[in-house]
């Protein structure tokens, strides 16, 4: 079935059809995990994040005034709700010695040389992630992943944008800078 | 300004892959709308079990201010039975035996009847009105 847009559901929950939000979830769910995940570093978690971003926005529907587009309402939602949840359950730092040596370590059973590579760059980007603050994943996972503008993000986040591309540039250097101190182990390690 | 200009220059870039991204798992949207169907029912049920829990209540003050209006309400002065109570209330002590009951057991049955009756009326009416209020959302 065709998606008929976030406001024609919104209209039918708020009518009292409350089943039409099931089109909205499956609409918005891969952003809204994804987001999560970025966020916290764990699949478990997401989902519950994204779980009770979804059960907020349902909840809060009324209050929706549409001043912005449902979706960069809900991102704030799950934005604001994961950076709460990372907030609690701080983890310990990751050291560089948690990062597997290379992309041999992700060759599984039927993947490809470049397959293994590509999954590798992943995991290291993961890793890099997960080593800065809650808020620079934040930004740096709606930007990369979730392809938002800096406009877009100042919306969800309500941080200035000329803010955004600051925090957004010191994310990124920090996060090169970890992927070349790995990269730089690899090299080591087959020495 | 298209993607690649948007990313040139941009080493992190060639890290993260936009298509990389994480999936929300398989029934993802029933959970949460299972979640949404339990909330509702149990908004529901608790509003219901409220309203249900002040029904003692209401029976109880109904049932004092009836009590309280065959004391208080006055009626004829030779047939009442406002009178005889109230003298009974006067004339209450505070050791058993000394109590004078005697008045309740000369009423005339006609008398008791009648406020049996309107009682009756009145609980039936109250009873209406109770069931039409916490079934109304059924």
């Amino acid at each position: 079935m065709d998606y008929k847009g976030d406001i024609y559901y919104i209209d039918q929950i708020l009518a009292g059809n409350s089943n039409s939000f099931s089109y909205i979830v499956d609409q918005h769910k891969n952003k809204a995990y994804n987001l999560a995940f970025r966020i916290c570093g764990n699949h478990e978690e997401a989902e519950e994040i994204a779980q009770d971003s979804f059960l907020k926005a349902y909840r809060s529907l009324k209050s929706f005034k549409m001043k912005s587009s449902f979706s960069t309402w809900l991102y704030r939602i799950v934005y604001n709700t994961s950076i709460s949840h990372v907030r609690i359950k701080k983890k310990g730092v990751l050291s560089l010695e948690d990062f597997p040596a290379d992309a041999t370590d992700f060759i599984g059973s039927n993947s490809s040389e470049e397959e293994a590579e590509k999954e590798y760059r992943s995991s290291l980007v993961n890793f890099a992630l997960q080593k800065i603050n809650e808020e620079e994943r934040g930004l740096i996972s709606m930007y990369y992943y979730g392809e938002l503008s800096t406009d877009e993000i100042s919306d969800v986040t309500g941080i200035t944008k000329s803010n955004i591309k600051v925090k957004l540039f010191r994310a990124r250097q920090k996060m090169l800078e970890i992927i070349e101190k790995v990269e730089k182990k690899k090299f080591i390690y087959h020495e | 300004m298209n993607n690649q200009e948007k990313y040139k220059g941009d080493l992190l870039r060639e890290y993260i892959a936009p298509e990389k991204t994480e999936n929300a798992p398989e029934g993802f949207t029933s959970k949460v709308m299972t979640r949404i169907e339990l909330e509702t029912r149990s908004i529901i049920v608790t509003s219901g079990s409220r309203r249900k829990n002040l029904v003692p209540a209401i029976s109880v003050a109904v049932t004092i201010l009836l009590i309280a209006s065959t004391f208080l309400i006055p009626g004829s002065k030779s047939d009442s039975l406002a009178l005889p109570a109230l003298s009974i209330l006067k004339n209450i002590k505070f050791s058993m035996p000394e109590i004078g009951l005697s008045s309740i057991f000369h009423l005339t049955l006609p008398s008791v009847m009648i406020y049996a009756i309107l009682g009756i009326l009145v609980l039936t009416v109250f009873d209406r009105a109770l069931y039409g209020f916490f079934h109304r959302e059924k």
